[in-house]
């Protein structure tokens, strides 16, 4: 595929690259993560949410970008919300996968001795994937109000505060929501899962700051260098996974019906207006609300698990919650006019100026807290990357290495890692992931997201 | 044709390759490759039954259907399947059973968490010999 080089970090596909494609793609990358990019069909995947009945501007894709389903993970794209589609396949079946970060009262030199122990106690106090049942337990009203509600529900039960709210987009609760949208299979499925982990790429990850970038920025966070922060990065778990298969399938038969077409039978979409449009959305909104509700009681129990080793006083306030697989009702302007859209985020997160952004690393790696900038209000309707996207498919980093010595090398460099599974390690092993540096980099300079704090882990738990 | 799987290379994810005498026995191959993306499936006895029932407008509506009934049981039970059989595949519905044991964390080993069976890149045709099937999980 011949991309246009528009600068150092933006290549465009036009619209003339293939018959169907509504507008360009614009790919977030530099020459060396476009190397990575194009070694599968990610770029492909791109040109064909173009062809979304209702795409305005470009279609858009982050540096993170990877192969997924009909949307490729680091997607973003944009419809219009009145003669426009919506697609599960443009949030994926994560819904509401996102990151939640915690500041704590603690440094570096007073965590370190005690690591062990720590991360012993946050794998006993979080199930992190199948097999463990949560440690909270739910009322079929009590499901329905997470679902309505968020977070609310486990503050009003204990687990947390108003000002972890404050510190949550949406305040956690996407309005709208609609718990009879949701199939009793998805409720099922969810109903044991509120505060767990799960297993893949999910993970909580004790880390410190490393370097700061924003002292500004970082000072308003009480984010100096050395303090210990808490990384939760999860979902909606089997609620969500079934939300979006119920509505891949009612939205796929709904296409015949509003004479659509795309051209990946994943990105199956129905107008936002119609009877079908409307009931995902609802849907979609409770999975969010369960998803922020199930960070919410992760970010609960590890702050159970640090007072158990450190002593009550220890203190873990909210930074942000932010999600990145999600579909918002927002107003963007277009060609200079304000313009009501729904904003597909598939592995892409809300990038508003000054809001926080997180951006994951893989166990060995840094993960990074940046802030939306303007650039991203003008080109990606707010959006900015999700991580650092995978390079190497799971058996392909499995080959020629063991859980136990990912495990030793890990604590060698001073980390410690408790996993459920072997493949937990193997799978997600640092190097499966591209440059995480790299990624930050394009984001950095192309002016969606600015650089506020390194931080590098010293323990994580995994499903 | 001697029921057969692999797993497939993608760079998130994990495909399935099954083969089988029929399409009847390459499903039955893809779920047992589903099974081994979830635990290491030797050490599960086919001890419970559990009725599987995949409508659908066509073949692969009822096939993504099917699968993730295996990943339905898992989530909500924690049961992991060893044994298929397919009473009927009509032009609506695939209806079946499978017997398998829950998971218990001192005999069993997890692997790895499955979201959903997905429509992408989904191929299902004749062989010679039997019938070839490709389907795509999110993990």
């Amino acid at each position: 595929m011949h991309l246009e080089k528009i600068d150092d970090y933006r290549w465009l596909i036009p619209k003339s690259y293939k018959a169907g494609m509504r507008t360009d793609a614009m790919i977030y990358a530099n020459e060396r993560l476009l190397e990575a990019i194009r070694q599968d069909q990610s770029l492909e995947q791109a040109a064909n949410v173009a062809m979304l009945p209702g795409i305005v501007g470009r279609a858009l894709a982050m540096p993170d970008i990877h192969q997924g389903y009909g949307f490729p993970i680091g997607g973003v794209a944009a419809v219009d919300e009145h003669d426009g589609v919506v697609s599960p396949g443009g949030v994926g079946f994560d819904i509401n996968c996102g990151v939640r970060l915690l500041s704590s009262t603690l440094t570096l030199k007073e965590v370190r001795p005690k690591l062990r122990e720590l991360v012993h106690q946050l794998f006993r106090d979080i199930p992190s994937g199948t097999g463990q049942s949560s440690r909270v337990t739910l009322s079929d009203a009590d499901l329905n109000r997470v679902l309505e509600t968020g977070p609310r529900w486990a503050i009003e039960h204990g687990m947390g505060s108003e000002a972890d709210l404050d510190h949550t987009e949406e305040r956690g609760c996407i309005p709208g929501a609609d718990p009879y949208a949701v199939s009793e299979r998805a409720k099922q499925r969810g109903r044991a899962q509120l505060g767990t982990l799960g297993s893949g790429n999910h993970f909580l990850e004790v880390q410190y700051v490393e370097e700061i970038f924003d002292q500004k920025t970082a000072a308003q966070h009480n984010l100096d260098k050395d303090r210990i922060v808490v990384l939760i990065h999860t979902g909606s778990r089997g609620l969500g996974h079934q939300v979006c298969t119920d509505y891949v399938s009612q939205l796929d038969q709904a296409m015949r019906k509003y004479d659509l077409h795309v051209p990946d039978r994943q990105l199956a979409c129905a107008p936002i207006h119609s009877p079908e449009g409307q009931r995902y959305l609802q849907a979609m909104a409770a999975a969010a609300n369960f998803a922020w509700t199930n960070r919410q009681c992760i970010a609960d129990a590890a702050r159970g698990a640090f007072q158990r080793i450190f002593g009550e006083g220890v203190n873990l306030p909210a930074i942000y919650d932010v999600a990145h697989n999600i579909a918002k009702r927002e107003v963007h302007m277009v060609d200079g006019k304000q313009k009501r859209v729904v904003v597909h985020r598939k592995g892409a997160t809300r990038a508003f100026p000054n809001q926080a952004v997180f951006i994951p690393g893989s166990m060995g790696t840094a993960s990074y807290f940046l802030t939306g900038q303007e650039g991203a209000m003008r080109e990606t309707f707010g959006s900015a990357c999700h991580g650092a996207g995978r390079v190497m498919s799971r058996s392909a980093a499995k080959k020629g290495v063991t859980a136990k010595e990912i495990q030793k090398e890990l604590e060698s460099r001073g980390i410690i890692v408790e996993s459920l599974t072997r493949e937990g390690l193997t799978e997600e092993k640092p190097e499966a992931y591209k440059d995480i540096e790299s990624v930050v980099d394009v984001v950095h300079n192309a002016g969606l997201a600015a650089r506020v704090a390194r931080l590098r882990p010293i323990g994580v738990i995994k499903g | 044709m001697a029921a057969w799987f692999e797993l497939l290379e993608h760079t998130s994810d994990v495909g399935i390759l099954a083969r089988g005498a029929n399409r009847e026995e390459a499903l039955i191959a893809a779920s047992h490759a589903l099974a081994s993306i979830l635990v290491d499936p030797a050490a599960f006895r086919p001890v419970e039954e559990r009725y599987f029932r995949a409508p659908g407008s066509d073949e692969a509506a009822q096939i993504v259907n099917w699968l993730n009934e295996i990943l339905f049981f898992f989530d909500t039970e924690g049961i992991v399947f060893v044994e298929f059989a397919i009473d009927s595949w009509t032009s609506h519905e695939i209806t079946g059973r499978a017997k398998g044991e829950r998971f218990d964390a001192e005999r069993h080993e997890l692997r790895t968490g499955v979201k959903a069976a997905t429509y992408h890149q989904f191929e299902s045709h004749a062989i010679p010999g039997g019938w070839e099937l490709r389907i795509f999980v999110d993990v």
